[in-house]
């Protein structure tokens, strides 16, 4: 860990988040050269979560975008109602003037993280399911940060800079000017060590043969061959969860190759065939 | 400051940039680098945008920062090269030992990374550039490594484009292995089925049904009430070609038709047409190929917009595909090779792929399946290669 304290806008982690200092050096980096910051990684890298645990480490509220296929860029810019504004017109019993366009425009989430008074951390999630085009267009909406209301000729900049962290699932890369105004981390999956720390701040009081046990078939399972969807992160914690919570289950039956609640872990059916049989075959890992 | 390092990074391959560059100077003059550590990590943050080039981001750190040296400096490309060569000789170790006039039974001794390193001295033995001689890596030769050559077969290992089209070559092989389901069977052709469901385009509810909206507030009582339509996309008219010459082809034949029968109403429209081996002049309605005959030619009088499928091994004698007057029958003759024939097809619909049911690990080893899928995209006939195969159609164009 570097030296780094969590009260003046330098994030050292969270109650459930286990940060290394590499990342949370270029968290801080980040946020120092106001750019946004582009995490890749496995699912269940923790790529989501880390945005949360920011907002949670400097008390800034979170604001969360979570990008869709069909997503059009002024969606997550602003919303002119046109329809309540119809209906205000047509009988006139709201208190809303319907004469002034404004108050029909509503921030989307974008908009919403640059009109806040307080500094948000802005989270645009799996931003690889849009098409190329809304993530050029958004970098350049963050990069200015500001845009413009068509139907009010207004020009919406930022208050406070957000601290923009944005994460990608995708095996190929985005676009050259996209990548150009970010930062890059790659989150690798946890090693061992590192998801002993992980589980023990989600079990706090856990059985550490358990723990231990539960964490080396993990690894072991990950391993096997030709699974499609390896179980992440998030499978570990809710198996362990239904370990923990069976009463039958001894944390000696683990190390003797007992593994039940496959399921938890595979969620494939043919990889779930696949784990079953190399578990019955080698009883070991 | 660390001008030379900066160039370094740009000299082993990594796309780095100016702007970055800047950046990176900026956080240092802000004080915000204060230690070694914070550098390596900040500037990887910085300068290096995929995690391809972590690794070797981290050898030219450890060159300029602490004298170690770069590992032959052959950079990312060589590495490439070697690893493109190691597949070719997984794939067909005599080829590549007589390409390099070496004994086979020689490279058969060496260990997958042994063999690396002698692919690398091999490529660094090489003076210079060496185009059109049939034993080295260049261009224009017979060697199966190399590019633009004659050996259809074998590979492009980055030419002209220089590194992207290496980093491209290796990013492709590094997810090859992800579709490993066997072929299509009548087992999973529900889920099959689940992947074609994609295939229909849909707008979404943004246009108003002024009809019904007007209805609507009328019996309302004058309260407006506004309805909304998807907008209008017309559904998809599909051409589905089947190889159904040769027993290869038959136990796919009536399963794929019975899977996009089932999906038929998704479509506008769908028709069958039937070949043999490889398209020349005509197809056939008939699966007899006999009685009703459809001019190629006839196709350009269709939507363009038409995702067009061809389902067929793409094995056969290569003078099939290339020579003159390729066809087995000689009714069909007609000058024109198939090659051109399909070439034409692709052009007429934009959004065709070729849907083979050999598994993909077979592919290198037949000359028209390479030369095929030059021109169509060729996906496996099994659900990985269906998923993205509609993938490829729905593609914006």
């Amino acid at each position: 860990m570097t030296d780094i304290t969590n009260s003046d806008n330098h994030f050292s982690g969270a109650n459930k988040y286990i940060l290394d200092s590499e990342l949370a050096s270029i968290v801080n980096i980040s946020m120092a050269l106001e750019m946004p910051l582009l995490l890749k990684g496995e699912p269940g890298t923790g790529k989501t979560m880390l945005a949360y645990a920011i907002s949670e480490s400097l008390g800034m509220p979170l604001i969360v975008l979570n990008v869709k296929s069909s997503m059009k860029l002024i969606e997550a810019l602003y919303q002119y109602d046109t329809l309540t504004r119809l209906n205000d017109s047509r009988f006139g019993d709201s208190t809303r003037d319907v004469s002034n366009i404004e108050e029909y425009i509503k921030m989307g989430k974008i908009g919403q993280a640059f009109c806040a008074d307080k500094r948000t951390v802005l989270l645009i999630d799996e931003i690889d399911k849009a098409d190329t085009d809304f993530q050029d267009d958004m970098l350049d909406v963050l990069d200015q940060m500001q845009f413009d209301i068509i139907e009010t000729d207004k020009v919406i900049s930022a208050k406070q800079r957000p601290v923009i962290i944005i994460t990608s699932n995708a095996k190929k890369d985005l676009s050259d000017p996209f990548l150009g105004r970010c930062n890059f981390h790659h989150i690798a999956f946890p090693d061992p060590k590192m998801m002993r720390k992980v589980i023990g701040v989600h079990f706090p009081d856990i059985d550490k043969k358990l723990a231990q046990g539960a964490i080396d078939a993990f690894f072991g399972m990950r391993n096997i061959e030709g699974i499609e969807k390896k179980p992440a992160t998030r499978e570990l914690i809710n198996w362990i969860r239904a370990l923990d919570a069976d009463s039958d289950f001894h944390a000696k039956d683990i190390v003797k190759g007992k593994i039940p609640y496959l399921g938890v872990l595979f969620k494939k059916s043919p990889d779930y065939q696949r784990a079953k049989d190399a578990v019955s075959r080698r009883r070991l890992f | 400051m660390f001008i030379r390092f900066f160039y370094k990074l740009k000299e082993v391959g990594i796309p780095v940039t100016p702007t970055s560059f800047l950046t990176l100077q900026k956080a240092l003059q802000k004080g915000l680098i204060l230690s070694l550590d914070e550098f390596y990590t900040s500037a990887r943050a910085i300068l290096v945008k995929s995690e391809r080039y972590f690794d070797l981001y981290d050898q030219v750190f450890a060159f300029y920062f602490e004298g170690i040296p770069l590992p032959e400096n052959d950079g990312f490309e060589v590495d490439e090269i070697a690893k493109a060569m190691l597949d070719e000789w997984l794939k067909n170790p005599r080829e590549l030992a007589n390409a390099l006039g070496v004994d086979e039974s020689e490279l058969k001794n060496l260990t997958p990374e042994e063999l690396i390193e002698y692919f690398k001295k091999r490529l660094k033995d090489q003076d210079g550039q060496h185009h059109g001689g049939h034993k080295w890596i260049g261009t224009g030769g017979t060697s199966p490594v190399g590019h633009s050559g004659y050996h259809p077969g074998g590979m492009r290992v980055g030419g002209e484009s220089r590194n992207k089209s290496a980093v491209k070559v290796a990013n492709e092989r590094r997810y090859k292995d992800y579709s490993t389901t066997g072929p299509l069977t009548e087992a999973n052709m529900a889920e099959a089925l689940k992947r074609l469901r994609n295939m229909t385009p849909v707008g979404p509810k943004d246009q108003i049904n002024i009809d019904d909206t007007i209805k609507a507030t009328m019996r309302n009582g004058g309260e407006i009430e506004l309805l909304f339509d998807r907008s209008l996309r017309d559904r998809l008219k599909v051409m589905l070609v089947i190889d159904n010459g040769g027993w290869s082809m038959d136990p796919y034949i009536s399963m794929v038709q019975t899977l996009f029968d089932y999906a038929r109403s998704q479509f506008k429209e769908i028709k069958t047409y039937f070949f043999h081996n490889t398209i020349y002049d005509y197809v056939w309605e008939d699966s007899a190929r006999y009685r009703k005959p459809v001019k190629v030619d006839d196709f350009i009088k269709a939507d363009p917009d038409t995702r067009f499928i061809i389902i067929g091994d793409a094995s056969m004698a290569p003078y099939e595909l290339m020579a003159q007057d390729g066809t087995i029958h000689i009714s069909e003759r007609s000058g024109k090779p198939s090659i051109e024939r399909l070439q034409f097809i692709q052009d007429t619909f934009p959004n065709s792929v070729w849907l083979n049911p050999v598994s993909e690990r077979m592919w290198g080893y037949t000359h028209t399946i390479a030369a095929i899928s030059q021109i169509f995209p060729m996906y496996e006939l099994s659900l990985d290669g269906l998923e993205k195969a509609v993938e490829t159609l729905m593609a914006k164009n």
